[in-house]
């Protein structure tokens, strides 16, 4: 990514919201950009990891022009530390489809978002799945990124175990769900996003990623008309394939589309960030129903303008354009 | 591009070189990265010795006198694209592929054999060596 002139202030603010999530009162730290009156755009983060994933589209300009971008830590991730009224020490971080679905609500309800469009990826874009079955009154719609009915095999002890330099091994697990396409430095970033999990909580995400969340029979029961689902998988997501992404959409049916990201992997928003929001800006424009006909089924750099492998950054502050 | 045809003698030579000049095997303790592993490509197995994070010597078809803690094994077509610049999907990375062949029953992927403590405890520095074929193959490139 470009560096940015010495003395640049990027417009992202940090704020704290305390919610209440099933009875337990959470402190949840969010960033976010984009006007106050903007089209909420709620981002989730990947598993065992925290809101920086989405730095780079925090600062890009042609989406928070238009779009309030929020980016949150779950509880026990980034800065949400673990709730201060619970022995939360004496028992393994686990987290259930259950608490997963009600916690992001409960944060859109404590920001008071109107209508506001989700978005996550990985464990945050399987469960798309559950709030488009449970809550599809609550969101103007739904992307899930590298999304499936059912992603097994992730749950691995070593991920959370005493004879393991887990900080690294957390991290380095994820390096081969990314393109070799994309730019090393935002790869290098995402891992070292990835080392700063605190021990246990990657491997307790994994377990609603690849045990509690199964749809494989349920997906039915979702009605896509009521909140549109978007199911963005990239090419080179091992865990969910874009073929995942395929059998949802054929398994919801109407108000369900499956789009593949050519070129790009399971970290698509910090992997290739001028790559990702260049195809986020397709999708937006779909929902939006800003588009000429409908989003093709494999997105590629070429549609969307990008040239692989560049290393500069698509939203240059306003500002450094003037002074250039 | 390397001239050198992959697993050669003279290929396994410029590994050597390109592994053991590696800053990144130096940083983080992967200085003290000293498990023997195994490479094979169909019929073919190498084992790798490192020590201190260097490959100390390449040994083609080892036998009961040497010993190694784990292993990677595919045909070599599998190892073909896992070597080239821009592998395609799912044989880019060693993790990617044994998921694809252990979780998903696929087949023409690499596997992980061997200790599972062993290779978690040394993860990153061994998918680093494995990284470093495809980075001699192509005499550079994005790892």
């Amino acid at each position: 990514m470009n560096e940015l002139e010495p003395g640049t202030v990027e417009e992202i603010t940090g704020k704290y919201v305390h919610v209440d999530v099933n009875g337990t009162t959470q402190r949840i730290y969010y960033e976010e950009a984009g006007p106050e009156d903007g089209i909420p755009l709620l981002c989730q983060h990947t598993a065992g990891c925290n809101n920086q994933e989405w730095r780079h589209l925090l600062t890009d300009e042609e989406i928070t022009d238009e779009y309030r971008v929020i980016a949150y830590d779950l509880p026990f991730h980034g800065k949400s530390v673990p709730p201060t009224g619970r022995e939360w020490w004496e028992e393994d971080y686990t987290l259930t489809a259950d608490r997963f679905a009600a916690t992001i609500v409960a944060i859109a309800d404590a920001l008071e978002l109107e209508d506001p469009i989700y978005m996550g990826s990985s464990m945050g874009g399987n469960v798309t799945l559950e709030l488009a079955d449970w809550h599809p009154d609550r969101f103007r719609a739904l992307i899930g990124l590298e999304c499936g009915a059912y992603s097994p095999g992730f749950y691995i002890d070593w991920l959370d175990d005493p004879h393991v330099n887990t900080t690294e091994v957390n991290a380095y697990a994820c390096w081969g769900l990314m393109a070799k396409q994309s730019p090393e430095q935002t790869r290098r970033e995402t891992m070292y996003l990835y080392e700063q999990g605190a021990t246990g909580v990657f491997k307790g995400d994994l377990y609603y990623y690849s045990v509690d969340h199964d749809y494989r029979e349920k997906l039915g029961d979702i009605d896509a008309t009521e909140c549109p689902l978007y199911v963005v998988n990239g090419e080179y997501d091992y865990l969910t394939t874009p073929e995942d992404g395929t059998e949802v959409a054929d398994g919801v049916g109407d108000g369900c589309v499956a789009v593949e990201m050519a070129d790009i992997g399971h970290f698509p928003m910090s992997e290739n960030p001028v790559l990702f929001n260049a195809y986020l800006t397709e999708i937006l424009a779909d929902i939006a129903d800003e588009r000429d006909g409908k989003l093709p089924e494999v997105l590629t750099p070429d549609d969307v303008g990008v040239e692989l492998n560049r290393t500069e950054a698509r939203a240059v502050p306003k500002e450094t354009e003037e002074a250039e | 591009m390397t001239e050198a045809e992959l697993a050669s003698h003279e290929w396994w030579e410029q590994y050597k070189e390109t592994v053991n000049s590696d800053p990144e095997m130096q940083v983080r303790g992967h200085d003290r990265f000293d498990e023997n592993f195994y490479v094979e490509l169909g019929d073919e197995r190498f084992l790798v010795a490192m020590d201190g994070g260097q490959v100390s010597e390449v040994i083609p078809n080892p036998g009961l006198n040497q010993e190694w803690s784990f292993g990677v094994e595919g045909d070599r077509e599998a190892w073909e694209e896992f070597v080239r610049e821009v592998p395609p999907a799912f044989n880019h990375e060693i993790v990617a592929s044994n998921y694809r062949t252990q979780v998903k029953g696929e087949s023409g992927h690499l596997e992980l054999t061997g200790n599972n403590r062993q290779i978690f405890q040394n993860l990153r520095p061994f998918q680093r060596a494995l990284d470093l074929m495809r980075h001699t193959h192509n005499n550079g490139g994005n790892l």
